[in-house]
């Protein structure tokens, strides 16, 4: 609905926070293969290597975006949609967005840690923080483009 | 949803797939190169799959739901580019399978990295194929967002 209604100057802030939200869930659905991958074989240079650049390189850069794109796009809805408060698609969007944050910055300690040590645990840690990332990011995707909790705060 | 759920996972599909080739390019023995070209096959190339068909199919179907008309603009120019996405993707893919071919080919042989391999992991054609496929993609979400011609 709010497609159809949004005039086209929100465009290119909604175009950044699409684009930046598909890199980065593409980067990390990558560095959690990678990561998982080196699950059976964790002192493969090339997966610790890629996980971390895959993260630093692509995913916290695409985070960037994303959440920018976000903010921008919030602060020319607000007003028009979101006058009741902010409505449950709203909410877990920004939940999921800012906890990213914290869980990038750990991925990426960790790749980082994995790619100096070649210690199995790092991998580890690196693949479940990664899987558990694309997880969520499906879930703010599919709150975010069903509108759960109604269009409208 | 799930019409985002399907570009999502085509879009992101192919970004997963552009970081785990452009790793291959740094990978230092033929074991490494052949590891993440699978990994493509077995991760990123499922999840493009999967997502085209699905966004492909709703996307049509919505056009009727919300009462689009098949003949605006970024109506046919989103499905003809879909359609030269995987053009492109499916042709860079054949140029990947043959450097994974000779990936496999030099693990059995010392697993010593060579100078053919290395070019056949960056071989311009095969490259510009594949990230030619993804600046498709943007292209169409380009579309998406702005919907020029509604």
């Amino acid at each position: 609905m709010i497609a159809m209604l949004r005039p086209h100057s929100w465009d290119f802030p909604l175009f950044l926070h699409v684009f930046g939200a598909i890199v980065l869930f593409g980067s990390t659905l990558a560095t959690a293969s990678l990561a998982l991958a080196g699950w059976r074989l964790p002192t493969v240079r090339a997966l610790s290597r890629s996980s971390f650049w895959a993260v630093l390189g692509a995913a916290i850069p695409a985070w960037i975006l994303m959440r920018v794109g976000a903010q921008w796009t919030y602060s020319k809805e607000k007003d028009s949609f979101f006058t009741g408060g902010d409505p449950t698609w709203v909410g877990i969007g920004f939940v999921i967005a800012d906890l990213g944050a914290l869980i990038l910055l750990l991925t990426a300690g960790f790749a980082f840690w994995w790619q100096r040590s070649q210690r199995p645990v790092a991998g580890r840690i690196v693949a479940v923080l990664a899987s558990l990332y694309v997880v969520l990011l499906a879930v703010a995707w599919l709150a975010m483009s069903g509108k759960w909790g109604g269009v409208v705060g | 949803m799930f019409h985002v759920t399907g570009a999502f996972l085509f879009m992101g599909g192919g970004i997963a797939a552009g970081v785990l080739n452009l790793r291959a390019w740094y990978a230092e023995r033929p074991s490494e190169v052949a590891l993440l070209l699978r990994l493509i096959q077995r991760v990123a190339l499922p999840a493009i799959g999967i997502g085209s068909i699905t966004a492909l199919v709703l996307g049509i179907w919505l056009v009727h739901h919300a009462g689009y008309s098949y003949g605006t603009f970024w109506v046919w120019a989103a499905i003809v580019l879909w359609a030269v996405a995987g053009g492109l993707g499916g042709r860079s893919g054949r140029y990947q399978e043959r450097a994974a071919k000779e990936a496999r080919r030099l693990i059995e042989t010392g697993d010593t990295m060579t100078a053919e391999l290395r070019a056949l992991v960056r071989n311009p054609v095969g490259n510009a194929l594949a990230y030619g496929s993804g600046v498709t993609l943007l292209l169409i979400l380009i579309l998406m967002v702005w919907k020029p011609g509604q």
